[in-house]
């Protein structure tokens, strides 16, 4: 008794909601900004990329800066060093020819 | 193993832009915002693409993302039912080329009083001839709930139809 009318009424629903179809323009729309949103992605993964190869060449630069630096201070180091030594030498050697006149002198006053 | 199938996305949105676009009109009562929530929802279709394994694969998801989409849309614009109505009338339903018997009209304008989920359920069951199973699935919501959707959507639809539509309904007779 209550299921006939539903039937009938499940009827009418069905046909009052059969799909309807779509605007015109809605698919030119979709593709449209569909192809907007792909030039506008690859834009955007470009400048990604630009960005990052900047950024990887001012750290390079930066890093190579560094390192020359830093070289340049170890080879004045080892300069520095080198020539400390020879300074020390030649007193050294200098310390031995007055040590070696000294010993003269003593001996002939001894004599 | 790998997908075999390559879906083309013009060749979709060819196919599936009347069921889009109908889910989200009815959902929403506005033809304006069921044409962005169609292009939304077909661009998000062209991001997962790669994801898609196969043409029901495809169907299901349309129907699942635009139910919810829909959804969003609606809360965020908060369109009171009254006003869905007057926005059936003048923008979708009173298309010229399409012909509808003035209960179906009526019947569809009645739908989207119902609740938000009521109509989600008796959208997809009687526009996309889901079954109950289908449904549950589409709205990630428990099979009971949506058999208890559907049943107290059309008796609220029966109801409101028995009131507003007597006319019709003895002229039917």
């Amino acid at each position: 008794m209550e299921q006939e009318p539903l039937n009938e009424f499940e009827q009418e629903l069905r046909q009052a909601l059969e799909r309807r179809p779509a605007p015109p323009g809605l698919k030119r729309k979709i593709m449209a900004e569909r192809g907007r949103l792909h030039t506008e992605r690859l834009r955007s993964r470009t400048v990604i990329w630009q960005r990052l190869a900047a950024s990887l060449a001012l750290v390079a630069v930066v890093g190579g800066g560094v390192a020359w630096r830093v070289r340049e201070q170890e080879r004045k180091g080892e300069e520095a060093r080198r020539q400390v030594m020879i300074a020390l030498r030649i007193t050294g050697h200098a310390l031995n020819t007055v040590k070696t006149q000294l010993a003269g002198h003593h001996r002939g006053d001894g004599e | 193993m790998a997908h075999e199938w390559q879906p083309d996305f013009e060749q979709l949105v060819d196919e599936h832009q009347s069921m889009v676009f109908s889910l989200a009109a009815r959902m929403t009562g506005d033809r304006g915002l069921a044409e962005e929530v169609a292009q939304d929802v077909f661009l998000e279709l062209d991001r997962h693409l790669r994801r898609m394994e196969s043409p029901s694969h495809v169907c299901f998801w349309l129907r699942r993302v635009t139910t919810s989409r829909s959804a969003d849309a609606l809360r965020r614009r908060r369109v009171r039912c009254t006003d869905l109505w007057i926005e059936i009338e003048e923008r979708h339903g009173a298309s010229g080329e399409e012909k509808e018997s003035p209960l179906g009209a009526r019947l569809e304008q009645m739908l989207a009083t119902l609740p938000e989920p009521q109509r989600a359920a008796l959208i997809l069951r009687y526009q996309e001839d889901l079954t109950p199973e289908e449904i549950a699935a589409t709205l990630d919501a428990p099979l009971a709930t949506v058999k208890s959707q559907l049943q107290r959507g059309l008796k609220l639809l029966r109801a409101k139809a028995q009131s507003q539509l007597k006319q019709f309904v003895r002229v039917k007779r």
